[in-house]
């Protein structure tokens, strides 16, 4: 298996934690941060294969990194996964132009299948219907 | 007279005897009562009555010949008739009274009399002809109509004072609801304005009252959805309720209003009035916002943990290795099932903010309602070794709906039956297709509900009291239930005995081409 790198950004330290360790079990490489206004700067610096977004952060919020992100000629193609608590998450990520949408708290089995899904390229964007 | 000429009676009779004869039997042939008193006389005595008079009276001539008439009023003295009769008498000139006599038996009867004076050469008044009618009929019937017309006069006064009251306390209300509310001609002048629409408003009568809607205070009524309510919908759709207006004001600033029209279509003097009442509710939806604001962020921060926590747990899971105990294993389990039950109050605290601010968002897409149902009972039959689902029937329906909330329905139904049956073992599952709605039937052989009870379910924060010690909750679910099946233009209801189980079913309708009856 081609080892991939999974860049993840929530502003919950804990919820960091947990995600490292079952991203672990894929064997890919896992790369974690709390502060979304780093984000761009790693995804030049590391050409992540994935992202993993959180929606309420401070200061930039997932959507509108997102959007930048869609905007930005070099990884606009970049898969994203939005993983939010947000009552109104799947409509908001939808919009951010998000490749997928989990729900929190969230499967285990939801979320490694999400991945492989976004990794192999199975899925580029989100699907109309929820 | 022409009847009496050159001392004799010039009638047809041969003689004077004759004549006179014929002049009393025409006197008793009169059906009005005649008496000659004798003016001559001491006390003006009674000397001549007809037949009519004895009649009338009920005396015989015997009996009254040579008194004065004043027995015929017995008692009844103080009449302001006598007055009259006697004033006339003195003068010697005729008049025509209406006096209160009595019969002989005592009976009252109504005598119009009319009294002329006769006099001789010398002008000397000789006799009085006294001429009566028996007029009680005809008083009596005038005497009801007066009654009739007083009792009438007095209803009306009661009537008008009633009116002014329920006027007054008419007026009253309108000044003192906090809800502000105008009148208008049809031409959209002010009528009146009642107390709270100028304070909210910040106007003065004297400003508002006989202007013209659109002028007010400088315009600021000028709004394109107010003539929009006015003169486009309110002239088909009588009346208009609740219609929203977003309006900022010069002075005030910006205001949410809920309008309220109604043209008054009765005939009569207030026809094509317009009546409409002003609820600001700017304060009411910031609140609301704020409430929603804080719901979803209080639910945002409590699932974060959360999630952390079932990430763990499924991780532990995962890890667990196949020498490890039964116990520990079905342990993990349990805590797994708990952090999703915490996870649904969360969720369902926050669908009850909403539904209540009609904020619910539903994202109707169409379906396969027969999968759907499948798939969240073997879900649930996963979590739920304790009990067995039985599926029965199928609709083979596409539904156009809210996918994720009817799950939510479903799941609620589903683990009610678990929770409400811990003795029984099986839950059944009815699917079928009625007319052009799809129903579903969860039936357990639980507790039940009792008549009473069943009533109340589905409202919010009910729970039934001996159920309540036993199994905690927080009397949402049915309640978010109903009104998730109500925005899908469905009905949700329940039958069930106490002490023999439930059935809670639902149905929704089949849009119009969806279904593809195979």
């Amino acid at each position: 298996m081609e080892i991939k790198k999974i860049l993840v950004c929530d502003d919950d330290e804990g919820i960091l934690d947990m995600l490292a360790l079952i991203l672990e079990e894929t064997g890919h490489e896992i790369l974690l941060e709390n502060n979304s206004m780093n984000v761009l700067s790693i995804i030049e610096t590391q050409s992540p294969d994935l992202i993993l977004l959180d929606l309420w952060m401070p200061v930039i919020s997932g959507d509108q990194l997102l959007k930048s992100i869609r905007a930005n000629s070099d990884m606009h193609d970049l898969p994203v996964i939005v993983i939010s608590a947000s009552r109104d998450g799947r409509k908001i990520a939808q919009q951010a132009g998000a490749s997928a949408y989990i729900a929190k708290p969230f499967d285990y089995q939801e979320l490694i299948d999400s991945v492989d899904a976004c990794l192999s390229g199975d899925i580029t964007h989100m699907s109309n219907t929820i | 007279m022409n009847t009496f000429r050159n001392g004799k009676f010039n009638l047809s009779g041969e003689s004077l005897t004759d004549n006179f004869e014929l002049l009393v039997k025409a006197l008793d042939a009169s059906i009005s009562g005649i008496i000659i008193t004798d003016n001559n006389q001491p006390d003006n005595p009674i000397v001549y009555c007809n037949k009519a008079f004895e009649k009338i009276s009920g005396y015989q001539r015997s009996e009254i010949i040579g008194h004065n008439c004043r027995f015929l009023q017995k008692d009844d003295r103080a009449q302001p008739a006598r007055q009259k009769l006697s004033d006339c008498i003195k003068i010697g000139s005729d008049c025509l009274v209406e006096i209160r006599n009595y019969r002989k038996n005592g009976d009252l009867f109504w005598n119009e009399l009319y009294m002329s004076p006769v006099k001789d050469k010398s002008g000397h008044i000789t006799h009085f002809i006294g001429v009566q009618n028996d007029v009680t009929d005809r008083k009596k019937a005038e005497q009801d109509l007066r009654q009739q017309k007083d009792l009438m006069e007095k209803k009306i006064e009661e009537r008008t004072a009633e009116l002014r009251d329920s006027e007054a306390f008419l007026s009253s209300i309108i000044q003192t609801v906090r809800e502000s509310l105008l009148v208008l001609d049809p031409q959209f002048n002010v009528i009146s304005a009642n107390g709270h629409f100028l304070k909210t408003f910040k106007v003065s009568s004297e400003e508002t009252v006989n202007k013209h809607l659109y002028e007010l205070g400088n315009h600021q009524w000028d709004i394109p959805q107010l003539k929009e309510l006015l003169v486009k919908i309110l002239p088909t759709n009588n009346p208009v309720v609740d219609f929203e207006v977003e309006h900022d004001f010069p002075h005030i600033g910006r205001k949410l209003m809920l309008l309220n029209a109604y043209r008054v279509e009765l005939e009569g003097q207030y026809k094509d009035q317009i009546l409409l009442a002003i609820e600001d509710i700017t304060d009411r939806r910031e609140i609301e916002r704020r409430k929603d604001d804080f719901l979803s962020i209080a639910s945002h921060e409590l699932k974060t943990p959360l999630t952390t926590i079932k990430g763990y747990i499924q991780a532990l899971q995962r890890m667990v290795s196949s020498e490890a105990g039964e116990r520990f294993k079905t342990t993990l389990d349990k805590v797994a099932v708990y952090v999703d039950r915490l996870n649904n109050l969360i969720a369902e605290l926050l669908d009850v903010s909403r539904i209540q601010s009609g904020k619910i968002e539903l994202h109707k897409t169409p379906f396969n309602f027969d999968a759907m149902i499948g798939e969240t009972i073997e879900a649930m039959q996963t979590s739920t070794p304790s009990h067995h689902f039985i599926l029965k029937g199928s609709t083979n329906s596409l539904i156009e709906g809210d996918e994720s909330h009817l799950i939510q329905v479903v799941n609620n139904l589903l683990s009610n039956a678990v929770k409400y049956s811990p003795e029984s073992k099986e839950i059944f599952i009815h699917l079928s297709r009625v007319s052009e709605y799809v129903k579903v039937s969860v039936t357990d052989h639980g507790l039940g509900i009792s008549i009473e009870d069943q009533k109340k379910v589905f409202e919010r924060f009910f729970r039934v009291g001996d159920v309540q010690e036993r199994f905690p909750g927080m009397g949402i679910g049915l309640y978010i239930c109903d009104q998730i099946i109500k925005n899908h233009k469905g009905t949700l209801w329940v039958d069930s005995k106490k002490g023999e189980g439930s059935t809670f079913s639902f149905t929704l309708p089949i849009g119009e081409g969806q279904a593809n009856g195979n």
